[in-house]
């Protein structure tokens, strides 16, 4: 168990086989594929291959893509899912085999493409509906001052002998317009029409001597003309056409909709084509990574151990003159990782690839943190009911949830739940009362410091188990004196510092530490030149205990967590409790502790979920862990809405 | 009958300090984050979730100060009891209590909100990387959680 151990594999077949080879890898799942045409090793026969490159079918793909992903999007748009927060994570994959798929396909792509020419009219016609409506509500908008004048527009044009201009005002200078206008002494008529928005619009007659006098008044002032060159009738009758329409346009705008709804019945059948699609690229894209001649194509990639044979099998059923080459890893080679684990252990490799994949020669840490991860959680929760609700949740997602990742954090929140009931039941309480009586073991907001004590406790014993990982991973690589010196001598340090608190054990432990720090000054400076460097170099090294000092200190955060949960629950059972002893006072006190102790378990729970994930990736891991490493990624088939099984092996 | 005395003032002027000075770095760092988050699902709205866990980080602080001042209240019987007289060292080393937290909790509630931040454009980024996201701003919350842990233990220790 831990990093599987993996094997390289070539491939080599005919140019023909090519698809069936492909789609074979691709349904199994089996291998990684690397980039032949990078690597080094092969360069010697590489340099006779070209690089396998189908560009024109890979652009072809990628049409097709755009095309069904603009449809779907304006199907969103205008006639989008209503869907619930689960709704993601609930959904049912529509299971085929791989064979019925091809079969289907053709008929997605055609509604794909009827769906496209749709929408192509329906957003032109839609475009075309925004641009009328645009126009009719400025319109709309100009005629409106007008509405009251009772006259045709086309009879307010200028006359031989008249002048008429209509415009308007702003509301505070239109009495000193008025009488600089009466000052000239010119023949005109000035009639108010509206007073709107801060304007005054009006009409004004001159007499045609008298218009170049009334221009030169209205110019002093910041007014606005307004004409209606093209416009007949009167204006009350004209706004009443713009208003009909526009409900004719609304109306219009009614039957798009209608036709929008009509192609969303194809949505189910978009997305299983926008699936099939993903998938044909991942394979297209693949077969960059080969090598070919005219006639034959090469492959190489990384793969399981254990999975050589199921490989072996299935090429030989998909064709007779596939050659498989397979070899181990070389010393030091980096291959892929492959986390695997007990089932009890391997839902917690979630929390492991939350931080990144391990050397492929280190440690798979998850099964050693597993235990520590769960009791941290329950000591960072510390409420019995708390815990009883996150499994109960845990449980009722297992039974509805199908995404293989969501399942793995269901898991943990199942076993941290019954964790945090433990800890609850023994430590803490039931939503902050203790309905059970006292706590089992004792009561932890009372006495702190025990619980202090405790968790720091913990905290040693995890990194003690960090580095009992190191001292297997360095025995393991026959590294028996770094063993000696960089892990036993570091316990015995630190056990006989510990053993100093203990009176009967005080003097025993008085040699245990200086002995191994004696050890420690020896051995640390070994990689160092010269005598003199080996030996400061030792001493210095004793300066580590304080990094030791500061990983085990930061356990009291689970104290601080597990408190925090504990008083919020106080807090908000003492606000509820102000308020009975009133019916309405029972009903707003039911709704607080509701609402309280919802918020305070949503929020400590993920508190206490990255605490524990922080004190293994920072604390634990300090001890052994090597990162740097690259998850294990198989061309497989990868879909979010139809759920591919491989049929049989017909393609022989 | 709540007396004017010196002590009691004082205990309750931490109290009020612990909650305010975290609730306010909480109330910063938490808007920084909602603003960052928002322009993220404008973009993208499936990022709603792992947004919002990094939004919700820095609020932690905010939460510690309240239980700081309401074991405060609790400890002088402002809450579930009658208050308690104090000497005004007694109020003093209330005060005093409280401030791990009420600056702790100030500070790192807005230093963990720019954290999240930068994680928030991670995530915009590379959406499967919300994990690494969340637990650089978990690292400041270390100290938030380190000053909540001396404030309960200088509570704790101070006999009424």
């Amino acid at each position: 168990m831990g990093i599987a151990r993996m094997n390289k594999v070539y491939l080599l077949a005919h140019q023909a086989d090519k698809e069936h080879v492909l789609s074979a890898l691709q349904q199994s799942g089996l291998l990684e594929i690397s980039d032949i045409t990078g690597t080094e090793e092969a360069e010697g026969w590489v340099k006779s291959l070209a690089r396998d490159q189908e560009q024109e079918a890979l652009q072809e793909l990628e049409g097709k893509l755009a095309e069904v992903r603009f449809n779907l999007d304006f199907l969103n748009r205008y006639h989008p899912v209503k869907k619930g927060l689960l709704d993601d994570f609930l959904a049912e994959k529509k299971s085929i085999t791989a064979g019925e798929m091809e079969r289907l396909a053709a008929g997605w792509a055609d509604i794909s493409s009827k769906v496209f020419a749709a929408i192509k009219t329906i957003d032109e016609k839609l475009l075309q509906i925004r641009n009328e409506e645009t126009h009719l509500q400025n319109l709309q908008q100009q005629l409106l001052p007008w509405r009251r004048l009772p006259v045709p527009l086309e009879q307010l044009q200028s006359t031989p002998a008249v002048t008429i201009e209509l415009f308007a005002l702003p509301v505070n200078s239109a009495d000193k317009f008025r009488s600089e206008l009466a000052e000239t002494g010119a023949a005109y008529a000035l009639e108010q029409v509206e007073y709107l928005r801060g304007e005054i619009y009006f009409v004004l007659v001159a007499h045609h001597s008298d218009a170049e006098t009334v221009r030169n008044v209205l110019k002093r002032f910041d007014y606005v003309k307004h004409t209606f060159p093209e416009l007949t009738g009167l204006p009350e009758e004209l706004l009443a056409g713009v208003e009909e329409d526009l409900h004719k346009l609304a109306a219009k705008q009614e039957v798009v909709r209608q036709n929008i709804a009509e192609l969303a019945q194809y949505r189910e059948q978009l997305l299983y084509y926008l699936d099939y699609l993903t998938v044909l690229r991942e394979k297209r894209q693949a077969m960059e990574n080969l090598g070919r001649t005219a006639s034959t194509f090469v492959l190489e990639g990384w793969i399981r151990e254990a999975d050589v044979k199921k490989l072996k099998h299935l090429l030989a059923d998909v064709s007779d003159s596939v050659a498989v080459m397979v070899r181990e890893p070389e010393p030091g080679e980096a291959f892929p990782v492959l986390l695997e684990n007990k089932p009890l252990f391997a839902p917690f490799e979630f929390v492991t690839k939350l931080y990144g994949a391990p050397s492929p020669y280190g440690v798979d840490p998850t099964a050693a943190f597993t235990p520590f991860f769960v009791i941290f959680f329950g000591i960072a929760l510390t409420d019995a009911a708390y815990g009883l609700v996150l499994s109960l949740v845990a449980v009722l997602g297992l039974m509805k949830i199908k995404g293989e990742n969501m399942r793995r954090l269901l898991k943990i929140i199942f076993a941290c739940g019954l964790s945090t009931v433990v800890f609850g039941w023994l430590i803490g309480g039931w939503l902050g009362f203790q309905v059970l009586g006292a706590p089992l073991y004792f009561d932890s907001p009372s006495d702190p410091m025990r619980l202090l004590v405790y968790s720091l406790g913990l905290g040693n014993i995890d990194i003690f188990w960090g580095m009992k990982l190191k001292l297997i991973h360095l025995v393991r690589q026959r590294q028996y004196f770094a063993a000696f010196a960089d892990v036993i001598l570091w316990y015995g340090l630190i056990i006989g510092l510990l053993l100093l608190i203990v009176p009967a054990a005080a003097t025993f432990g008085k040699y245990l530490a200086i002995i191994s720090a004696v050890g420690l000054i020896l051995t640390q400076g070994r990689a160092q030149g010269s005598i003199m460097k080996k030996f400061f170099s030792g001493v210095l090294s004793l300066y580590n205990i304080t990094g030791y000092l500061s990983d085990i200190l930061s356990y009291s955060r689970l104290l601080a967590l597990g408190l925090a949960t504990g008083v919020v629950s106080l807090t908000v059972n003492t606000m509820a409790g102000l308020l009975k002893g009133h019916p309405i006072g029972y009903v707003a006190m039911l709704i607080i502790m509701a609402g309280g102790h919802v918020f305070n378990l949503a929020i400590n729970a993920l508190g206490a979920f990255i605490h524990s994930s922080r004190l293994q990736y920072i604390e634990f891991y300090n001890q052994f862990y090597e990162g740097g490493g690259k998850h294990f990624n198989p061309f497989r088939i990868q879909t979010r809405h139809i759920e591919i099984r491989p049929d049989g092996l017909q393609h022989k | 009958m709540l007396g004017l005395e010196s002590g009691l003032i004082l205990a309750i002027i931490g109290a009020a300090a612990a909650v305010l000075l975290a609730g306010i770095g909480s109330a910063i760092g938490v808007g920084t984050v909602g603003q960052a988050a928002a322009g993220v699902v404008s973009e993208d709205p499936d990022k709603f979730g792992s947004t919002l866990i990094l939004q919700a980080l820095p609020g932690t602080q905010g939460i510690y100060g309240l239980l700081v001042g309401f074991l405060i209240l609790q400890r002088i019987g402002l809450i579930g009891g009658s208050p308690v007289s104090l000497t005004v060292e007694q109020g003093w080393s209330f005060l005093f209590a409280a401030l791990p937290i009420a600056f702790g909790g100030l500070v790192s509630a807005i230093y963990q909100g720019k954290t999240a931040v930068s994680g928030v454009y991670l995530v915009a980024k590379r959406s499967e990387e919300s994990g690494k996201a969340i637990i650089f701003a978990v690292m400041v919350e270390t100290y938030a959680v380190l000053a909540l842990l001396m404030s309960i233990m200088m509570l704790f220790g101070i006999a009424v």
